[in-house]
């Protein structure tokens, strides 16, 4: 109890010795200094960077889906055909859709069907939609090449994507027959002029989603007044369990309510793996670096073995001189950290905006990612980079540190 | 086109013709009846166009109808033929079975309003097929199951328009541009019908929405079968691919014959009678 209350009142000299001892060799110091600097800033950027990938792709994932939430009839996610509807949301489900924590919900019908030209046919997802509710939501595709958006829930025009037009060599202004099946499994077809050529935000959308409204195409099949899917938002994607109850027992037992991790659990095992992805990173980064600090402090205690000696032989007590070891270590540290800090937000302060990847767009596609990259940088993350740089920095540094307070005076001061 | 499948029938007698385009369509039919003879060039209109077309196609097919047909698919590497039997009663109704090679004997097609059923005595199954699948080619060949099952769209679901008058084997025939309606489930642009007096459609062209011919039907060796002449040959090609078309032959075709209703269903699809 006595040496840990004396080891507690010399601290602040310990420190200032410690100090002192770090600048002796300042060329040794600066090196090792930004060697754990760019160790800490490689921690922290590159994972906001990872996270900035991860995140896109869960992003785009939701908007694709879409919504953090969706409501479908129990057997749609087995078999998703017109058979598995149910009715537009009335009633309490419509009044818990309309206010918070739902930021916006959309009521799409969504089958299975056939786009036919003259020169090819090809099966798609086929939307029936409400322009304004989607476009609340986020899920109608990013940019419009050509021609217009659809109108209104009751347009009958198609908006389909640029590569599937291309592969139908069709265009704005022509027409295309829609081929589905109506809930007797009989065929639904109709004529539709594209109104619109979009650009998906993933070039595998465009072939996959063609869009019209929803009214027109609940009439092709027969099913007015009737939807397959309401997909909705919230506040925060990751928060859904907080307010998806409400919208289930509002829903009530003849729908089924999913989150977005249910009905992709891809997506969200990418969440999951990311924050196991980063502390590896920042383990094997830090291993790297712990070879070099420990190797400075081996140095700096074998410099100082004479004078490590003395000291001791005038009274100081082996733990003050592992405390000592650690605080220089401490130090270091420290030092290397702010300035690793210092470095990230720098380097990611001027990508805030955005990382232009274009040039490996079709990398970039294969993850199901845009073309640009944005960065996002996790409070967390510094402070888990922090955490690991201090805590198992000191760690590595009580080897040296214990060998130096091991060190017998006599030995020590015939040491030349 | 079933047209094609079902064997051109042409010649019933008019009233026939009359009755049947009243009760299967139900609009349109104020056109006067229009007869090869008194159509005058200078006072043809719209209607006239649309009710040629209509008895060409009320004539091709007949009240009923049984034909035995080679089917012929040609590519550039390979060649193909299948004997058929096809069977037909009103617009809507057919039946198609193969009869040779043995390979493929007893597969058959079953269209009903629109809908369609292939049967396979090789997997011993009746398949819908899906509306996905009817852009599809029908048995390997150039036509597709939709050109199959969707017979009656080509008078109800266009709007027809006289262009031109020609003369064939001393004969006028009529030259007609049939424009699908906006939401007619009709991938084509246009199509340009070239109907003898006689009610033989000689030609049938379809332009693409830009303009460009995309594939024709084409009709040749028109002889008398059964009291009424009837196209012999009828061939389906891609214009931008002339080695690849499919030929009907009409071996033989007997009209108005009596069919009895269970034909036209699925367990007759399964076990043949006829």
């Amino acid at each position: 109890m006595m040496r840990i209350a004396t080891s507690l009142r010399l601290l602040p000299s310990l420190l200032t010795l410690a100090w002192r001892n770090l600048w002796r060799n300042h060329r040794r110091t600066l090196v090792m200094l930004s060697a754990i600097a760019l160790g800490v800033w490689a921690m922290i950027f590159m994972t906001a960077m990872m996270r900035g990938m991860i995140d896109q792709m869960v992003q785009n994932g939701l908007a694709t889906l879409p919504g953090h939430a969706q409501i479908h009839h129990p057997d749609f996610v087995r078999d998703p055909s017109v058979v598995n509807r149910f009715a537009e949301p009335g009633g309490e489900l419509l009044a818990a859709l309309e206010q918070p924590p739902v930021t916006a919900w959309a009521a799409r019908l969504r089958v299975p069907a056939v786009v036919a030209s003259e020169y090819a046919s090809r099966g798609v997802t086929l939307l029936g939609v409400d322009p304004a509710a989607e476009a609340a939501l986020g899920s109608l595709p990013g940019e419009l090449v050509a021609g217009r958006a659809l109108q209104g829930p009751a347009d009958a025009g198609v908006v389909l994507g640029e590569s599937l037009a291309q592969r139908l060599e069709t265009a704005v202004g022509r027409r295309v027959v829609l081929m589905s099946q109506d809930p007797d499994n009989d065929v639904a077809d109709r004529g539709a002029r594209v109104v619109g050529i979009y650009r998906g935000r993933l070039e595998g959308d465009e072939e996959r989603f063609a869009y019209t409204g929803r009214d027109s195409l609940q009439a092709l099949l027969g099913v007015e007044g009737e939807v397959t899917e309401a997909a909705m938002n919230g506040p925060d994607y990751r928060r859904v369990v907080a307010w998806l109850p409400d919208i289930r027992r509002a829903a009530g037992a003849s729908l089924s309510v999913q989150p977005w991790q249910t009905l992709n659990p891809f997506l969200a095992s990418m969440l999951g793996l990311q924050d196991g992805y980063a502390l590896v990173f920042m383990l094997v980064v830090f291993l790297v670096l712990s070879f070099g600090l420990v190797n400075t402090l081996v140095m700096a205690v074998f410099e100082r073995t004479r004078e490590l000696g003395l000291i001791q032989a005038l009274g100081m007590r082996p733990g003050l001189i592992l405390l000592l070891i650690l605080m220089e270590s401490l130090w270091l540290l420290l030092l290397g950290l702010a300035l690793g800090n210092a470095l990230a937000l720098a380097t990611l302060w001027p990508l805030r905006d955005g990382l232009d990847l274009s040039a490996v767009a079709a990398g970039l596609e294969m993850m199901a990612m845009g073309t640009t990259l944005y960065p996002l940088l996790e409070l967390s993350d510094m402070a888990m980079a922090s955490a690991v740089v201090v805590g198992l920095g000191l760690l590595a540094s009580l080897l040296p540190a214990w060998r130096a307070s091991r060190l017998a005076p006599v030995v020590a001061l015939a040491r030349d | 086109m079933l047209v094609s499948l079902a064997g051109p029938a042409v010649g019933a007698p008019e009233e026939d013709a009359s009755a049947r385009r009243d009760d299967s369509t139900g609009t349109g039919s104020e056109a006067a009846g229009l007869s090869a003879d008194t159509g005058a060039p200078s006072t043809a209109t719209d209607l006239d166009a649309a009710d040629i077309v209509r008895r060409a196609m009320d004539h091709y097919r007949g009240l009923s109808s049984r034909a035995r047909m080679t089917m012929t698919i040609h590519r550039p590497d390979w060649e193909r033929s299948l004997s058929l039997d096809a069977w037909t009663r009103g617009d809507d109704h057919t039946l198609v079975r193969v009869t040779a090679p043995a390979r493929d004997a007893g597969n058959a097609t079953l269209t009903v309003e629109g809908n369609m059923w292939t049967w396979s005595p090789g997997i011993n199954r009746v398949i819908k097929i899906p509306s996905s699948m009817m852009n599809q080619n029908w048995m390997g060949s150039d036509f597709s199951n939709k050109d199959v099952s969707k017979d009656a769209a080509l008078v109800d679901e266009y709007d027809h328009r006289l262009l031109d008058r020609e003369r064939h084997e001393g004969q006028t025939v009529y030259v007609i541009e049939s424009v699908p309606h906006e939401e007619a489930a009709v991938v084509w642009g246009r199509e340009v019908l070239r109907i003898r007096a006689d009610w033989v459609l000689l030609e049938q062209r379809f332009y693409d929405q830009a303009g460009a011919l995309v594939k024709t039907l084409v009709s040749r060796d028109i002889r008398v079968m059964d009291g009424r002449p009837v196209a012999a040959v009828m061939r389906m090609g891609r214009v931008d691919r002339p080695g690849e078309w499919t030929e009907l032959h009409t071996r033989d075709v007997d009209f108005d014959i009596a069919l009895s209703d269970s034909l036209f269903t699925l367990s007759s699809l399964r076990n043949p009678r006829q």
